[in-house]
């Protein structure tokens, strides 16, 4: 089989279709589109689409990637259009292509995170987090499902691989960093969480999260 | 989307339930609509997106020019206490606008159970839950649906009923509404015009007077509205609207498949079931026109499962030709067909062949409803014990090895021989799956369910009382007793949702008090057994001094004026009666299609013939 990709956004509305949910409704999109995609072979046949690193709910992104097999109603060019045409509000394929990196080679993400504060204290909670983040060692302990206990500890700090940016003005701190996409990688969320943690008095009020690039190990677009 | 709500959604389960921007949601442009109407089926998203009749009507106003047509479902626990925590008010799933911003908002009632989260849900878009504090024309309140052929108990809180199928009413009733905003018409007014449309009917202009002992005395019409308001039908399904092109959900739902409706009604009559006398006459849709659909539906919206729906699928006239026909289509696009609500007495070896097409053999679900010939015939069902075991053979020698079946108790003439049959029938459904299963050694599944008879308005049994919950579990325990099998498995509702049920199903306007009180008092989603709290309500009941007995236990006297008379569905009183005559002495009627009953319903059909 030849493994096809697409590259897609999904935003808006769209941010609150679980990873399960997504996958169903691609799926169902491809056949509304008329597309034929590659299905498993076996007992139980079932069309193949793979997603390397999961969006969490709630998250925005401009760079999700789905693997399937393209055998037929569209070509390379014409997919995106006629996918488009079929999907919901806020998921939008940007291209298609074929030939990507093996998923083990996606190895950073970029994140936005912005914080609101009820209060002007963003620059206040900036500081503190950049004295967080500038830690040699913090251990939080996250929920796990191969743990017998349920729960596994993880240091965030060498997950965390730069912080590129870092504004706080008046009641808005706007993070962007860039952190270790998986084995084990790191949830921007459970960083926010560290935080909230360490520094209950600055905690935000809501926090956004955009996941605006993903690299290979040399820090190129990984696609 | 506001931050608001953006911020709730984070906190709530299942937030894809409360955003909208579904595959075919519809939008239009606010320059372009001077109507704008929410549809809302007041149960969870899952529940109401599974509801045909729901899009059907949404496809409907929304092919009208001018008028928007959107969606509203009830916020599950937790989103209701985000949203009055935040004052976030009840908003429309394709635009986000407030519910009381609109001009029409309109319940789809399919059980009672649902009643409570009626009044939630005007009070979570702000507006006062009586028709009579509401003094401004919109958003005007509606509702329509199987549980309004007695819209008594919602009467003070809704301003008009829609009676009937609403493909042709709802229309017609916006375009009066529109014509009443454009020319400010007061609501009083608008009311009094809209009861002259077929098919409506105005609660506020019937006055209801009663008895000391309770019962009606008199129900009074004024203002001109007519004495009977008979419900509104399609009266050829070839020219009535199907959505191929409709919405498909970004998240799983209860019905998540496409929905091909075969036919409305049934020939049936089988007297304990509501829809099979309020949707009479039967209307069949052409097989050819059927084939379209489905195969339309499926490529819209990329459903890989198919289910055809009716009362009574196997009674399709045309239901081989057109499950080949379908699956000509169906099979080399991997899409599978599933038949729920066959009959025991006309599953054949063909149809099985054809369900099993699909490579999996799920259980079957059989509904003799009672369990001895005599009870059977007393409610018409009409279906033999040597075609339930026929049909049982087939299936089991078929490869299958689960079947459920479905009984009622407390059917009226019950005895407790009946009930004993009912263990004796899985016993001998046991003894054909023996003599007939080609692998015995996997064993067999046969589920017995049981669950307490409601009566229902508008069907032979309106007059019969109710049994009381202690009956009900006496005889649950003398049919545990007897049903010694260990491949058989008995399970059975309990009794207190279904005492409910009878008490509204059957109420008069003066339960609405009682309703209010049990809102008040946290009840919702009643139809969900982590809400469901029947002491509250016998609490709601007994502070508004009703007597909950009088409803669900009481048996009615024939000349006694029942709460919904006001309702016709065509079939004449005098009918519903003489069945319920032929109950008692366990005499049948034929189904429509071997003989005409003359119920009446024939009234809707050209030249008065039906075509069943």
């Amino acid at each position: 089989m030849a493994k096809h990709r697409i590259l897609f956004s999904k935003d808006g509305t769209a941010r609150f279709i679980s990873h399960l949910d997504l996958m169903r409704t691609i799926q169902r999109a491809f056949l509304r589109a008329g597309i034929s995609i590659w299905h498993t072979e076996g007992f139980h046949p079932h069309p193949y689409t793979a997603i390397p690193l999961p969006l969490p709910l709630f998250f925005s992104s401009e760079c999700e990637i789905l693997e399937f097999g393209l055998e037929g109603g569209a070509t390379m060019e014409t997919l995106p259009d006629a996918l488009n045409a079929a999907l919901p509000d806020g998921i939008r394929v940007h291209t298609c292509y074929e030939d990507g990196l093996a998923f083990r080679h996606l190895t950073f993400v970029r994140y936005q995170i912005s914080m609101e504060f009820e209060e002007p204290l963003a620059q206040a909670a900036g500081k503190a987090l950049s004295e967080l983040l500038s830690r040699e060692s913090h251990v939080i302990t996250k929920r796990s499902k191969k743990a017998k206990s349920g729960q596994t500890e993880l240091d965030i700090i060498p997950q965390i691989h730069c912080v590129e940016s870092l504004v706080a003005q008046d009641d808005r701190l706007e993070l962007q960093v860039l952190l270790r996409a998986q084995n084990p990688g790191l949830n921007p969320e459970l960083l926010v969480n560290a935080f909230r943690a360490e520094y209950p008095d600055l905690s935000s009020f809501f926090t956004r999260y955009h996941r605006s690039a993903i690299l290979d190990e040399s820090l190129q677009p990984y696609r | 989307m506001t931050t608001t709500l953006e911020r709730i959604l984070t906190r709530v389960q299942k937030p894809a339930r409360y955003t909208g921007g579904e595959y075919l949601a519809t939008k239009k442009p606010l320059s372009s609509v001077d109507v704008r109407a929410a549809l809302c089926f007041p149960d969870t998203y899952e529940i109401g997106m599974s509801n045909l009749g729901l899009r059907i009507l949404y496809g409907v106003l929304n092919q009208m020019d001018g008028v928007w047509c959107e969606r509203v479902f009830a916020p599950w626990g937790d989103m209701e206490a985000e949203m009055r925590k935040e004052n976030l008010p009840l908003y429309a799933l394709e635009s986000g606008d407030p519910i009381r911003e609109f001009d029409l908002f309109g319940f789809s009632v399919g059980y009672e159970m649902a009643y409570t989260n009626i009044l939630n849900l005007l009070d979570l878009a702000g507006l006062p839950l009586r028709s009579e504090d509401r003094t401004e024309l919109t958003p005007l309140i509606i509702a329509g649906g199987t549980c309004t052929y007695n819209p008594e108990p919602l009467a003070p809180f809704i301003d008009l009923f829609s009676i009937g199928e609403g493909e042709e009413a709802l229309p017609e009733l916006v375009t009066l509404l529109r014509q009443a905003k454009a020319e400010h018409w007061s609501k009083p007014e608008f009311l009094r015009a809209a009861a002259k449309l077929p098919g409506f009917y105005a609660p506020s202009l019937y006055e209801h007077s009663y008895h000391a002992d309770g019962t009606i005395a008199a129900i009074t019409p004024k203002d001109g509205a007519p004495k009977k308001v008979t419900k509104r039908l399609m009266r050829d399904m070839n020219e009535a609207y199907f959505p191929t092109d409709t919405m498909v959900p970004s998240t799983e739902i209860v019905q998540d498949r496409v929905m091909l409706e075969l036919f409305r009604g049934c020939i049936r009559g089988c007297r304990f079931c509501q829809a099979g006398f309020i949707y009479r006459p039967v209307r069949n849709r052409d097989v050819e026109l059927l084939k379209e659909q489905g195969i339309s539906s499926c490529q819209q919206s990329g459903y890989q499962e198919m289910t055809l729906a009716s009362l009574s699928s196997s009674d399709y006239p045309d239901l081989l030709p057109l499950c080949d026909g379908l699956l000509e289509w169906c099979a080399p696009h991997q899409v599978s067909l599933a038949l729920p609500s066959l009959r025991a007495d006309n599953f054949s070896m063909q149809l099985m062949e054809r369900l099993s097409a699909g490579g999996r053999k799920s259980g079957l679900t059989f509904a003799p409803e009672a369990g001895s010939q005599r009870l059977r015939d007393a409610i018409n069902k009409n279906l033999t014990e040597e075609d339930l075991l026929a049909s049982c053979r087939t299936a089991f020698s078929g490869g299958w090895n689960a079947v459920k079946l479905y009984f009622m108790l407390g059917l009226p003439t019950e005895t407790d021989e009946d009930i004993l049959g009912i263990a004796d029938l899985a016993d001998k459904v046991h003894r054909v799956w023996k003599e007939s299963s080609p692998n015995r050694a996997r064993g067999v599944r046969i589920t017995v369910s049981t669950s307490c008879f409601v009566p229902k308005s508008h069907t032979p049994f309106q007059w019969e009382a109710q049994n009381t919950q202690e009956e009900y579990l006496r005889k649950v325990t003398l049919l545990r007793e007897a049903i010694r099998n260990r491949s058989i498995t008995y399970n059975w509702h309990d009794p207190e949702t279904s005492f409910l049920e009878a008490v509204f199903s059957r109420g008069d306007r003066r339960l609405a008090d009682a309703l209010e009180e049990a809102w008040r008092n946290g009840a919702r989603f009643d139809s969900w057994s982590e809400y469901f709290n029947l002491p509250r309500w016998l609490e709601a009941f007994k502070t508004c001094g009703i007597d909950p007995a009088f409803y669900a236990n009481r048996t009615r006297e024939k000349d006694e004026i029942l709460p919904w008379y006001t309702i016709s569905d065509g079939v004449r009183d005098a009918y519903l009666w003489d069945e319920r005559e032929k109950c008692y002495q366990a005499a049948v009627t034929p189904d429509c299609r071997t003989a005409c009953s003359h119920c009446g319903a024939n009234r809707f059909c050209e030249g008065g013939v039906c075509h069943g």
